[in-house]
Order: structure tokens, then C-alpha cells, then sequence
């Protein structure tokens, strides 16, 4: 063998492994069940994807309101990470929210609460993508 | 709220069981919950209500 091969640096199969299972986190963060989805667990992918599009369709339909990046205090910013952990789906409560939000009536209240939920619903779903990749928990 | 219950109790359901069966007892258990728990502390709320 040539000292060109031996200098060859192959990622051991630990590495590699934690880096696919960090790529298969941040992918069902940014879709809701593709981390499960790309372990083949259908059900699960499946149950995500719809449990968070509903909690924030209809989170969004009740005008909850959707925190930005320029809150000001903590409890936005809080607002702003839960409603941020529904990836992909933030930008489509914007989409679906065109008149705003309204916390005026209690629907809005109630629709803020939704989109929070399906945030930290999709945080802890790509955490357990995460963890079953690396080989924790299925 | 029913909604929002039936969502949450679905998705812990597939979060933390493996087996269908196990899955819809969790289901069925975790909904159960929600609902006692939220028209119970709707009524302990009442009195201070107004």
C-alpha cells in the first residue's frame, strides 16, 4: 500500500452515524415526519405531518397569533421558538394568516395556543426522529 | 378544546407506543385525561369567575 491510501481519513461508523442521525432531526423539523419518513416509519411520519398541518391550519384559521423575530420581551420570544419549531409549516400560517392576528376574541387566544402546540409537538417529534436514528429509541 | 385534546393524545400515542393496541389504549386513556382534567379545573375555576 502506497502512503497516499493510508492517509485516506474514512469517518468511523460512530461519526458517521451521529451525523445522518443530526441530518434526520433537522429534516423533520424543517417537514413535519420526514425524519420518521426517511426510518420508514410510516405511521409515525404520516401522524406528524397531519397532527401538526391541522394544529396550525387551524391554529392560523382561528387568527392565533404567529410571533416574529422582533418580539421584545421573553414571552415572545418563547412565542416566537414554539411557533419557529413547526419548521416549514411557519411559513404556511403566514401564508393562511393574510388578515393578521386577532387575540381580541377568545379564537384568537385559542389559535395562538395551537401554533405553539404544534411547534414544540414538532421539536419533540424530530427529537425522537433523532434519537431512533442514532439507535436510542423506536 | 376536544380537538385540540384528540391531536395531542394522537400524537403522544405514536410518540411513545409501538404496538396499535397499545397505541389506541394510550390513545383512549391520554384523551380521557385531558377532557377530566380540563372541565375539572373549569369548574374549580367557576367560583372565581366573577
Amino acid at each position: 500500500m502506497s502512503d497516499q491510501a493510508e492517509n485516506v481519513v474514512v469517518p468511523s461508523p460512530d461519526k458517521a452515524r451521529e451525523a445522518r442521525a443530526i441530518a434526520i432531526g433537522v429534516a423533520g423539523w424543517v417537514v413535519p415526519g420526514l425524519g420518521h419518513a426517511l426510518q420508514k416509519m410510516w405511521g409515525r411520519a404520516l401522524t406528524f405531518f397531519v397532527v401538526v398541518g391541522v394544529l396550525v391550519i387551524v391554529g392560523a384559521g382561528m387568527r392565533g397569533n404567529l410571533f416574529g423575530s422582533e418580539g421584545g420581551d421573553a414571552f415572545a420570544a418563547l412565542g416566537y421558538f414554539a411557533d419557529l419549531g413547526t419548521g416549514s409549516f411557519y411559513w404556511l400560517a403566514k401564508y393562511i394568516e393574510v388578515g393578521g392576528p386577532d387575540v381580541s376574541h377568545a379564537y384568537g387566544d385559542y389559535g395562538t395556543r395551537f401554533l405553539a402546540a404544534a411547534g414544540v409537538l414538532n421539536l419533540l417529534a424530530a427529537l425522537h426522529a433523532y434519537e431512533a436514528a442514532r439507535g436510542r429509541k423506536a | 378544546m376536544l380537538l385540540f385534546a384528540l391531536l395531542i393524545s394522537i400524537a403522544f400515542g405514536f410518540l411513545s407506543r409501538r404496538r396499535p393496541m397499545e397505541r389506541v389504549k394510550y390513545i383512549a386513556w391520554s384523551l380521557l385525561l385531558f377532557l377530566l382534567f380540563g372541565i375539572g379545573i373549569g369548574w374549580a375555576m367557576y367560583p372565581f369567575s366573577r
